[in-house]
């Protein structure tokens, strides 16, 4: 009796520390709902989902990444970089087919030769990867002779703004991306391989994993997200530049470690990095909705990760 | 000063390191601890030193009990420590390193000048003398630990535990060092001797202590022992675990597995050695012989310079473990927990990780076929666990190397290799491996094990072959498999090596 009563208090204990990050976003959810007018409308709600579209595609390959025990900064110079390459095949080409294929192509690439450089060069992904971002920084300024690309056929635009069930295709789009991830992770070899190699680097190693494989295709992979959610934000925006913002990234990982995914590799799951994407646009809408200037809403955006990152290090590594 | 230590016994998870040992520690004195790898020296070496606190016992200091919770309270007792691995900053100067954390300074600026005054006279005064503006990353290896004991010194250290000074050290600068521990005895100072090198041990020590298992086997004085007598109280009757009895009859002449010449730099060299199908042979010697190393370069592991390598008469050419395991050889690395099991996830993905393939469509794992084919070799290897979906890590150290041996055996091995396979495993789980091994041994499989306990290389081999400073010393079969036989291959191939 005793014992299975303290079986269940630890399960409790268990379950709440596991799922923290959800109680935590439905509580501001809730705490939105109700002081905030305007927070829970069809409107309001429908948008925070279409404006994270890019953002989940981005991060859902990311998390890939992470989980590998690995880092790619440059995420941010492709999401600029493959865009510019794109709608200069579009404008040569005026074919949206061939200027998404080459935004997929330039990820990929990119990827690949950051993968290239981790596992051959023996080189820390963070540090690797920010020497590549600056080249590939470098190379936007150079495809785009430093002008501003617009998309040739405005019509383009449907192709992430259409509708289907009152939500965007843009969204529709990371809905794949996210159950493609969560297939990959949860259910293929490959994603086996992605935690071994983050839980274990040398284990996976001589249990047969063909490591460096794995690093390649991960980080090829994340690449292509990158430049396949840059692109399709371009479309929107019907136009890019070399010189647009290149923190996405920033927001991405932000987003995956307030979901709980571990930084140090091996732990992680999709669904966390879906509830911490929301976590931050709930607290962002949120401020918006209250007027709340934009400067302090950085800070205190800042301060919140900080209180969700710091709550997971104190509860013990919670994340699986 | 005078250091007792009474009833101390200490525990690392399965393996009871210390079991109530009680010895005395004379000021001006060298007390030489011997035993076994594993016997307990080097872990009563840092419970004195204060990197590791005892489960029970007392530790006295001038009569004072003490409780040392780091190495830092040990230091303010003047007991000190010099590790097996040099612990300097190599990119700083002698001086620095000798009075790091105990500057001459003022406001934080550091005053060079004086400081070097201070250590050209404890240069003289112990009579060590290292060049102070020197890179401690320039100097040769002995005169590192040169300018470890006179960090020791310059905090005043009145005791100093060395585990193992001489292990890196040629001949002559082992020599020395044994000049300069004289040095400081004269001085009153006492030095606890942690050693494998016996005839070293005979010549400096005042006193010697012997263990074995965790045990004080017994103290005594070098002119009651020989090096003889030393290796027969070191080796003794083992505790605990027995063996299942060795068939022959199976053996193959066939070998699974040929090398030839295997040499890797400053590794090991001329390495040859045929494993037969049916036969399980060990290879011994001590930590840091080269054993694991040749494992390794066979498995793919590790690069290798030169030599060759041959699997049921077939020349390997491998790039890497994936391809050892795909040609039939699988192999338990030495450490489970940093080379063995995947931690964060569950016993069910961490045997089925080498074999997904079986298991899957597409790239799509089937997780019926895969949970059935774990729990085939788990229910085979007597894995106990609430349930194979456990994390790996909740498990006892006997039933993680368990599910390992579950993993190996999972992909019907030609040839196994396992290193040290019943570290940190309690007895019963000790004897289900050698039963597993001697099973599949009877079965066919080529079983090449490393092994450091004397126990284990007699209970388990039909052959056995020692190895020393990277080359292979001896080799042993049937009846000349004797603990004392073993232990004196090893230790005469590193006493010729060392020139004692």
């Amino acid at each position: 009796m005793v014992i299975e009563k303290m079986n269940s208090r630890i399960l409790n204990r268990d379950v709440i520390r596991k799922f923290a990050i959800i109680w935590v976003t439905a509580l501001v959810f809730v705490g939105l709902s109700a002081t905030t007018h305007n927070f829970l409308t069809v409107t309001n709600l429908r948008n925070i989902l279409d404006q994270q579209a890019f953002i989940l595609i981005v991060a859902a390959f990311t998390t890939l990444v992470l989980i590998s025990g690995g880092f790619d900064v440059s995420l941010g110079a492709i999401y600029v970089m493959g865009p510019i390459v794109a709608m200069r095949v579009e404008h040569a080409t005026h074919s949206t087919g061939l200027m998404l294929l080459a935004a997929s192509a330039v990820g990929l690439i990119c990827g690949v030769f950051n993968g290239l450089v981790v596992a051959f060069g023996k080189i820390n992904s963070f540090i690797a990867t920010l020497a590549s971002s600056f080249i590939f920084f470098g190379l936007g300024y150079v495809f785009s002779g430093q002008g501003i690309l617009t998309i040739s056929n405005f019509s383009e635009r449907k192709l992430v703004t259409h509708r289907i069930f009152g939500i965007t295709s843009a969204t529709w789009m990371a809905v794949l991306a996210i159950a493609i991830v969560w297939i990959l992770l949860d259910r293929t070899k490959y994603g086996r391989f992605v935690f071994a190699i983050g839980g274990n680097i040398e284990a996976a190693r001589l249990a047969g994993i063909r490591v460096r494989q794995i690093q390649i295709i991960t980080f090829a992979l994340a690449g292509f997200g990158a430049s396949f959610a840059g692109t399709l934000a371009a479309i929107r925006a019907t136009s890019v530049q070399a010189s647009d913002d290149l923190s996405v990234i920033f927001a991405v990982v932000a987003a995956i470690i307030v979901g709980g995914t571990s930084i140090a590799g091996g732990a992680g799951s999709i669904w966390r990095t879906v509830i911490g994407v929301f976590f931050i646009a709930f607290i962002v809408n949120g401020f918006n909705l209250n007027g709340i200037d934009p400067v302090f809403q950085r800070v205190i955006e800042g301060v919140v990760i900080l209180l969700a990152v710091g709550a997971d290090a104190f509860g013990g590594s919670s994340s699986d | 000063m005078r250091i007792v230590v009474e009833d101390l016994s200490k525990r690392f998870g399965a393996t009871q390191a210390l079991r109530s040992v009680s010895l005395e520690i004379a000021p001006g004195k060298v007390h030489s601890l011997v035993g076994e790898n594993g016997a307990g020296k080097s872990t009563l070496g840092k419970i004195v030193a204060g990197v590791y606190s005892p489960d029970s016992g007392k530790l006295l200091v001038d009569g004072q009990e003490v409780s040392f919770q780091s190495p830092f309270d040990s230091l303010k007792k003047s007991i000190s420590l010099i590790a097996q691995e040099i612990s300097l900053v190599p990119k700083r100067t002698v001086v620095e390193n000798v009075y790091l954390g105990i500057e001459d300074a003022t406001f934080s600026w550091v005053n060079r000048r004086k400081l070097k005054e201070r250590f050209a006279e404890l240069c003289e005064t112990s009579g060590i003398f290292v060049p102070g503006d020197k890179l401690v990353a320039e100097l040769k290896i002995s005169e590192q630990q040169k300018v470890e004991i006179l960090r020791a010194l310059a905090r005043d250290t009145k005791c100093i535990i060395m585990d193992e000074p001489t292990a890196r050290l040629s001949a002559e600068e082992s020599s020395k060092l044994l000049d300069v521990i004289r040095g400081l005895t004269k001085q009153g100072r006492s030095v606890v001797y942690v050693s494998h090198f016996l005839n070293e041990v005979l010549e400096i020590s005042d006193q010697i202590t012997i263990m074995r298992d965790g045990q004080l086997v017994r103290t005594s004085t070098p002119d009651q022992e020989t090096h003889t007598s030393l290796v027969e109280a070191m080796t003794g009757k083992s505790f605990g675990s027995s063996f299942p009895s060795k068939q022959t009859s199976e053996i193959d002449e066939k070998p699974v597995l040929e090398v030839k010449n295997l040499y890797s730099r400053n590794r090991f060299a001329d390495i040859s050695m045929k494993v037969k199908a049916g036969e399980i042979l060990v290879l011994t010697g001590l930590v840091g012989s080269g054993r694991s190393e040749v494992l390794r370069a066979i498995f793919g592991a590790d690069k290798f310079d030169s030599g060759e390598v041959f699997l049921e008469g077939k020349k390997l050419n491998l790039t890497g473990p994936n391809e050892a395991i795909k040609a039939g050889i699988i192999m338990l690395s030495e450490s489970r927990r940093d080379q063995g099991i995947l931690a964060l996830r569950s016993v069910r993905e961490n045997i089925s990780i080498p074999y997904l393939s079986h298991v899957s469509k597409l790239g799509l794992i089937n997780r019926r076929k895969e949970s059935d084919f774990s729990t085939k070799y788990t229910v085979e290897t007597g894995v106990r666990a609430a349930s194979n979906e456990v994390r790996i890590s909740s498990l006892s150290g006997g039933n993680q190397q368990k599910a390992l041996f579950a993993r190996a055996l999972a992909g019907n091995p030609k040839l196994l290799i396992a290193d040290e396979p019943t570290r940190g495993v309690d007895v019963a789980s000790k004897r289900a491996i050698y039963d597993l091994l001697a099973s599949h041994s009877g079965k066919g499989m080529g079983i090449l094990v490393v092994s450091s306990e004397l126990d284990e290389v007699v209970g388990i081999a039909h052959r056995v072959l020692v190895m020393s400073a990277g080359k292979i010393v001896k080799e042993l079969t049937g009846s000349e498999i004797t603990e004392s036989s073993v232990l004196a291959a090893s230790f005469e191939g590193m006493d010729t090596l060392n020139g004692n």
